[in-house]
């Protein structure tokens, strides 16, 4: 599979998180969202849940390929 | 790197609002069982919602109109409930506006107006003039067809002040600029004295005096030309007194040719003259009774209305009336009036003047006379003054013998006879 160099992403259903600083998140390639608190949003990913936590996040939008979290982020956990 | 990542989002983000902004967006806030299960179905319904915030029991997000109509069968499925609190972007202002069909036809028509507006000269104003008056130079620009409310682009600022250095003597330097809608001229007047030389300039052809009245000469003093007449003698009205064409003798005393000269000299005509002026002892006085009406009058261009339906109730009365003009700026009237009509009325009274009202009357019209003559530069010689009085009228009778210089110049009439008698030599030779 690493011969055919296809993104990762695609083949294996992975979601992608792009976090600049603390204070801005961007995910691809989720399946739903599960949880949408101030203090923590889950996602559920093909493998895994990912959950950020942290205070006074929001989704600044939100389709069916990505997401933007923005707000204070003081964790990031696989679940 | 990364501030340039970050620009490019930031310019994407405000493209995004713009596009947000034309298709219209709502506000809404949404509550119930389960709204992370409604944003994974807006997800999957290709459903775009934005900017979503928790606020504890109920979460707030941005949905495009589109998006917000898709809402309703996810929310039935879902089990939340949802609220518009606000609608933003074009489609609603735009609904807002055509509620607001007056305000908007307004706000056009006034953008319209100064756009068109502003294509006109709305205001002339003259600067360094002081002996040609605001007056005279306006109405100098109005007949060369620059007047306010006149359109911009049918003034040519170059040729309007050449025309107006070369009409005009007295202005040296002339300087024009149109600034927004007002025309300002600037002049600059001669300060030396201007000598006028035209009518000195000598004609082609000689000029006769010729006398303009019947009479008798009194008295002439030739400083140009040839004197056809002598003192003491009679003249008809278009006689030549003095001639312009000065003959050049042959040695056999034939006119060899003509000079020509203006005729110059001081001549004074003698002639009679009567008159005769009449007064009547009855006279009728307008008495006014102090009755008066005053009428509201407004026009616009020829056309006048008088704001009463009722007829006068006077047998006799003066109309006086006082109008205005609209005014908008200093110089731009619109063709509109409006002003009062004062109607008094008077009685007719039969009245007879004493002896001494008509002997002031008389004297008063004589003095009239007189001074008219003397205005003229009339001498009179000679006055032999009657009245004559009765019970109905006075009568004046004035017999003058006056004086005067009634001559004029018109071109020689010699000049012809002159030429041909040059022919008629030139033949015979």
């Amino acid at each position: 599979m690493e011969s055919l160099k296809l993104p990762k992403d695609t083949m294996l259903g992975a979601a992608i998180v792009t976090i600049t600083g603390n204070r801005e998140a961007f995910i691809e390639n989720y399946k739903g969202i599960l949880e949408y608190t101030t203090e923590s949003i889950v996602l559920q990913g093909k493998n895994a849940r990912i959950c950020f936590e942290g205070s006074g996040l929001s989704i600044d939008y939100y389709t069916n390929e990505d997401m933007k979290i923005s707000g204070k982020i003081d964790a990031l956990r696989y679940i | 790197m990364r501030s340039a990542i970050s620009e490019r989002a930031c310019r994407g983000r405000s493209m995004l609002h713009w596009i947000q902004y034309v298709r219209g967006y709502v506000t809404v806030k949404v509550w119930g069982y389960s709204v992370e299960r409604l944003l994974n179905l807006c997800g999957n319904h290709d459903v775009l919602v934005w900017d979503i915030e928790d606020h504890g029991d109920y979460h707030t997000m941005h949905v495009s109109i589109a998006g917000f109509f898709a809402l309703k069968p996810l929310l039935k499925k879902t089990g939340t409930r949802v609220a518009v609190m606000g609608k933003y972007g074009l489609p609603f202002f735009a609904s807002k506006m055509w509620r607001r069909k007056l305000f908007v036809t307004g706000l056009v028509c006034c953008i319209l107006f100064w756009c068109l507006a502003s294509r006109f000269i709305w205001d002339i104003q003259i600067e360094g003039n002081f002996a040609l008056t605001e007056d005279v130079l306006m109405d100098y620009l109005e007949e060369k067809g620059v007047h306010t409310a006149m359109k911009k682009s049918a003034l040519d600022i170059g040729k309007l002040e050449q025309e107006l250095r070369e009409d005009y003597d007295l202005i040296t330097w002339t300087s024009m600029q149109l600034r927004g809608t007002t025309l300002l001229i600037h002049i600059k007047e001669n300060d030396m004295p201007v000598y006028d030389n035209r009518d000195k300039a000598e004609p082609d052809k000689g000029m006769d005096l010729v006398a303009e009245k019947d009479g008798v000469v009194t008295y002439i003093i030739t400083r140009s030309g040839v004197p056809q007449v002598a003192c003491g003698d009679s003249v008809q009205e278009g006689d030549v007194l003095v001639s312009g064409a000065i003959p050049v003798y042959n040695e056999d005393t034939t006119v060899r040719r003509y000079q020509y000269v203006v005729a110059d000299a001081d001549i004074t005509l003698r002639y009679g003259r009567n008159l005769t002026l009449e007064e009547e002892v009855a006279y009728e006085e307008k008495c006014y009774t102090g009755e008066e009406i005053e009428i509201p009058v407004a026009g616009a261009g020829e056309k006048e209305v008088a704001l009463r339906f009722r007829k006068v109730p006077y047998a006799f009365y003066d109309t006086s009336e006082e109008k205005k003009q609209v005014q908008l700026l200093d110089h731009l009237y619109l063709p509109l009036y409006y002003g009062k009509r004062t109607v008094r009325e008077y009685e007719i009274v039969p009245k007879m003047h004493t002896e001494e009202e008509m002997k002031t009357l008389l004297q008063e019209q004589w003095r009239k006379i007189i001074t008219t003559l003397n205005e003229k530069g009339v001498q009179i010689a000679e006055k032999n003054v009657t009245i004559k009085k009765n019970d109905k009228k006075w009568v004046l009778y004035a017999r003058m013998q006056l004086e005067e210089s009634a001559v004029k110049l018109v071109p020689t009439t010699v000049a012809e006879s002159a030429e041909d008698s040059d022919q008629e030599d030139a033949q015979t030779d």
